[in-house]
């Protein structure tokens, strides 16, 4: 009681301030090495947010990126922030609109899935390397990103053709799907180049183009000649 | 009042304290991040074996299996490894287009809410057994030429490594004695090396 009442008149006066010496005093002082990681310093401390944070973060990363895809004008969203989560929800789309065709009857879908994976992931690599030995300054998943997110027309094709073949598969569904597939495959193809072409050095814009063309020309011709089996 | 205060003050100091003894001597200090740690490796792992004995449709199959090593990676990337010992790994893009890998590891210091020894082992043991067991599966399918199996094994295998070539390089940063970068964020000692994997990634 004694030494509290001590302690009160001690801190009575602002001017009377006082450590006791049995108060440990440590601490650290650290200065951030700059602006870069300044930036890191935010991000690290993520470390502590929830989960369901981090989860709604990349989520929303990834809404953006089809949001760009859908609009492709002359930005760099996504080429910064890489993710390949939506090329994987496309990829499974796409090849499980694929399920189902004649060509594939007896086998229960099996090489056809697996064939829309490996063209589409063994194809995207390929023009990816394609364009790095061309000397693009453009990095290996930032490329598999662009090409995957630029699927998107083309798994949206694949939904309406399905729709269209549910009416009949005669001239002129073909008709319909041959203009909605050709639409889709130049969209996805003009987006695709809007966000790879920056990245090539002058006078091989072709070269780099035209595997990518190639790519989504495959892919629209496999929904093409999709039908459905009886 | 000032002698309210100063009771006060030293009763939350008590329970601090004593929060700290327990958390420090806990055998697992993040349950949850141990427990999904090993939940989607070990269940693709499951999932593919009873896929292969039922010889059920491989499309469904494949989709379950590929979506459970995706959830995989991302929580071992981006959770439990900085959760259980304390590494990290990113990519980032500079303003230029170019592309650098950052591996980070934390320094142990007081305060540290890094795992227990338990629960780096856990980490370490199904970051390097899983890939093993899926390498094994790699040759099973190759042999009875399964071929459509084929290409889901690859796949497994490549999100599997991916992660503990990641997680071996931080650690590789963290007993490095001189680190490219350091730098303290709250007190704690954080190492990074930025770098180039293969010239190509």
């Amino acid at each position: 009681m004694a030494a509290s009442d001590e302690a009160s008149r001690q801190f009575a006066g602002l001017s009377d301030v006082s450590i006791s010496e049995d108060i440990p005093v440590e601490g650290d002082i650290s200065v951030p090495l700059g602006p870069s990681s300044r930036q890191r310093d935010d991000e690290f401390s993520t470390l502590d947010e929830p989960v369901k944070e981090t989860i709604l973060r990349d989520l929303r990363a990834v809404g953006s990126k089809f949001i760009h895809v859908l609009y492709p004008k002359r930005s760099t969203a996504l080429l910064r922030d890489w993710d390949l989560w939506g090329p994987l929800l496309l990829c499974v789309t796409l090849a499980l609109l694929l399920q189902g065709g004649a060509a594939d009857s007896d086998d229960q879908g099996g090489p056809q899935f697996a064939e829309v994976f490996v063209i589409v992931w063994f194809g995207s690599i390929i023009i990816t390397l394609n364009s790095k030995l061309l000397g693009g300054t453009i990095s290996f998943f930032q490329s598999l990103c662009v090409l995957g997110y630029c699927i998107m027309p083309l798994t949206a094709a694949m939904a309406v053709c399905r729709i269209v073949l549910v009416g009949g598969a005669g001239k002129v569904s073909f008709a319909v799907r041959l203009v909605v597939v050709t639409l889709s495959f130049g969209w996805s193809t003009f987006a695709s180049t809007a966000f790879l072409g920056d990245s090539q050095p002058p006078g091989r814009k072709a070269l780099v183009v035209y595997p990518v063309f190639l790519f989504y020309f495959v892919i629209g011709w496999m929904i093409l000649t999709f039908s459905p089996s009886q | 009042m000032t002698m309210a205060d100063d009771t006060e003050d030293v009763e939350l100091d008590f329970a601090a304290d004593e929060q700290e003894r327990a958390r420090r001597s806990a055998v697992l200090r993040h349950p949850l991040a141990s427990f999904f740690h090993l939940f989607f490796r070990v269940v693709a792992i499951v999932a593919y074996l009873l896929c292969d004995w039922i010889s059920e449709n491989f499309a469904p199959c494949f989709v379950l299996i590929i979506t459970l090593l995706s959830f995989d990676f991302w929580s071992v990337k981006n959770v439990t490894g900085r959760l259980l010992v304390g590494l990290r790994w990113w990519n980032q893009i500079d303003d230029d287009g170019k592309s650098l890998w950052v591996f980070e590891a934390k320094k142990a210091s007081r305060g540290n809410n890094i795992g227990t020894e338990a629960e780096a082992r856990i980490f370490w043991l199904g970051l390097i057994i899983c890939p093993l067991i899926w390498t094994f599966f790699f040759f099973t399918s190759l042999f009875s030429l399964k071929i459509k199996w084929l290409s889901l094994v690859v796949a497994s295998i490549s999100l599997q490594v991916a992660n503990l070539y990641g997680y071996l390089r931080c650690k590789a940063v963290g007993e490095d004695g001189q680190p490219a970068d350091s730098r303290s964020f709250t007190g704690q000692h954080l190492l990074q090396r930025p770098d180039i994997i293969f010239g190509i990634l």
